[in-house]
């Protein structure tokens, strides 16, 4: 085993925890506000792949048309959850709403098994050859999925710290009660951040539908590694998930020499398990922001 | 259809095991599994295997009681330490990593094949009447103990504890007693349950594959305990019998409207377990035979 082939399996895994980290950061914006952990955040991911593969299909293959409509139609879904099921819960324990978001997971997959079959779809991406960056060889289209989750981070940080919503967001999460009294819209947060949630997850859907193939259990596959980067890089912290999904993207390929392909889902579940026992409240977490 | 209804009756009775396990865990003590059909796939593999090797079915059945009841205690350890919605995403993780586990040691679980040619209990046991006879009287009984277990444990000093913790954990340790060893217990026996549960399943469908044991029965369970009110032993017993009515109507509904394919039903049948779950924890969380005083 060469240091070029474990480069080459992390430079992998950076990739495949770039998607991860899309996914964890729409779980910790959900946590840190909404604050139950969505389990339907999965399923909302596979629902933007869907939607993307439709918006390529129908565009006659661009690929811009696709990442729009896949975040949209995933914004959609997670809005109309909020609004149907989410609102009704809250101020109740975290519990109602978390056996509801699983009840959300099995509504969208049960619709898309329904209506679309179980068929695997490809998005129309051109084959290219891989290139070689010293010992590292990597397809230009990881790359380009690389750059793509990078540019929504980028997007979600400047939201989230130059805008006067994203103030209103993080002092929510921050302290919701101090938030209210302050005159903070507890409703138009929540409406801003199911989007915000809802459009990342979507693209992550896209992503994911490009590296891999478009299938109903697409989402729900990642949603325990996302669960694991979210506690790993602390929950609430979009920085700690975002580190966490690189972290454990890079675990899991680079575990698959030792112990095969299959069990590289475990390996996500593995470092939650050593995270939560060795340091629960995660590997970001600040004073301020124990809870 | 006595058979059939005899059939419906041995799966109602696994399920009801398993919610009797699963109102153990949420209902009365307040800890959230969702991974009880990862206890389920242990006792239930467990059995197989030490059966089609020849181990006493009685033997077999101990086995896979000990042994989903052992795979509890890191479950109950790490539930001292964790949040309530971290146990959930752990437990889930833990049912996921069970089927990991069976898929790929191919060795010990024949992988995705599965294991054939479990012997059924009356075949086991040289019992002189049909495999679902047996299994049902059987089934019967384990439930009838179990229920008599769960009655004496709720009415008992661990009872109150173990609903003290539900209900204000703090108060508990304020008047000295550690919650730390009574949520173990209680996750190894609820687990225990289940184990059984997936033994009896075994060797009525003499049949095992990853495939019967996804996260979706974990949550078919919930339905049942909350629709027929977590934290009451009566819920479990009504909560079963609407899920399985809800599950073998399904089947009548595909053979009467035409054209829908199994598939489809599947998808529906998910899709309906989503909507209750929903519909239950906003309208009705306490469930059917809910306590409505508080």
């Amino acid at each position: 085993m060469s240091f070029g082939y474990l480069l080459n399996l992390a430079v992998n895994g950076a990739i495949e925890g770039s998607i991860i980290a899309l996914g964890a950061l729409a779980l910790t914006l959900v946590f840190g506000i909404a604050r139950f952990p969505n389990a339907s955040a999965g399923d909302v991911i596979t629902v933007g792949a869907y939607a993307g593969y439709g918006g390529q299909l129908a565009s006659g293959g661009l690929m811009a048309a696709g990442v729009v409509s896949g975040m949209v139609g995933a914004a959609a879904i997670s809005l109309a959850f909020y609004w149907f099921v989410f609102r009704k819960l809250a101020g109740r324990s975290a519990v109602y709403p978390l056996i509801a978001s699983i009840g959300a997971a099995f509504l969208i997959r049960a619709a898309i098994t329904f209506f679309l079959g179980h068929d695997q779809r490809v998005y129309d991406v051109p084959l290219t050859r891989a290139v070689a960056l010293g010992p590292v060889r990597v397809v230009p289209t990881d790359l380009y999925l690389a750059a793509g989750a990078l540019a929504a981070l980028a997007v979600v940080f400047a939201l989230l710290h130059m805008t006067p919503l994203g103030r209103r967001m993080r002092a929510v999460a921050d302290n919701p009660d101090l938030a209210r009294a302050s005159g903070i819209s507890a409703r138009r947060v929540m409406t801003a951040m199911w989007l915000i949630a809802g459009a990342v997850s979507g693209l992550a859907g896209v992503l994911l539908g490009v590296k891999t193939v478009v299938m109903p259990e697409m989402g729900w596959d990642l949603l325990l590694p996302a669960f694991a980067a979210t506690i790993l890089g602390t929950i609430g912290n979009p920085v700690g998930a975002v580190v966490g999904g690189l972290l454990i993207g890079v675990a899991q390929e680079l575990s698959t020499p030792f112990v095969g392909f299959t069990y590289k889902i475990g390996v996500g579940f593995l470092v939650l398990l050593l995270v939560l026992m060795v340091r629960p409240q995660g590997l970001f977490s600040g004073a301020e922001r124990v809870r | 259809m006595e058979g059939y209804l005899l059939a419906v009756g041995v799966i109602a009775l696994i399920y009801m095991l398993m919610t009797l396990g699963l109102n153990l865990h949420y209902g009365f003590t307040g800890l959230i599994n969702f991974g009880h059909v990862g206890f389920f796939a242990v006792g239930a593999y467990t059995s197989a295997i030490l059966a089609v090797h020849g181990v006493w079915l009685p033997l077999a059945f101990l086995a896979a009681v000990v042994l989903a009841a052992l795979s509890a205690w890191p479950l109950g350890v790490l539930s001292l330490r964790l949040r309530i919605e971290y146990l959930a995403i752990v437990t889930l993780g833990f049912s996921e990593a069970v089927r990991l586990f069976i898929v790929n040691e191919r060795w010990l679980t024949n992988g995705v094949q599965g294991i054939p040619g479990i012997p059924s209990l009356s075949e086991g046991l040289g019992l002189p009447m049909s495999a679902t006879t047996a299994t049902f009287i059987l089934l019967v009984l384990a439930n009838l103990a179990a229920i008599l277990v769960i009655h004496r444990i709720v009415k008992s000093p661990f009872g109150r504890a173990i609903e003290a913790i539900r209900d204000d954990e703090e108060a508990l340790r304020a008047l000295g007693k550690d919650p730390g060893s009574f949520k173990i217990r209680v996750f190894m026996l609820g687990a225990a349950f289940a184990g059984l549960g997936g033994a009896f399943y075994a060797h009525y469908i003499t049949f095992v594959t990853p495939d019967q044991f996804l996260p979706l029965l974990t949550f078919y369970i919930w339905v049942a305990m909350i629709l027929g009110g977590a934290g009451r032993v009566s819920g479990a017993a009504v909560g079963t019998l609407a899920l399985v009515g809800f599950l073998e109507g399904s089947r009548f509904l595909r053979d009467i409207v035409p054209g829908v394919a199994e598939v489809e039903m599947a998808s529906l049948r998910l899709g309906v377990v989503g909507l209750a779950l929903i519909l239950l924890v906003i309208y009705r969380p306490g469930g059917i035979m809910g306590d409505y005083s508080s």
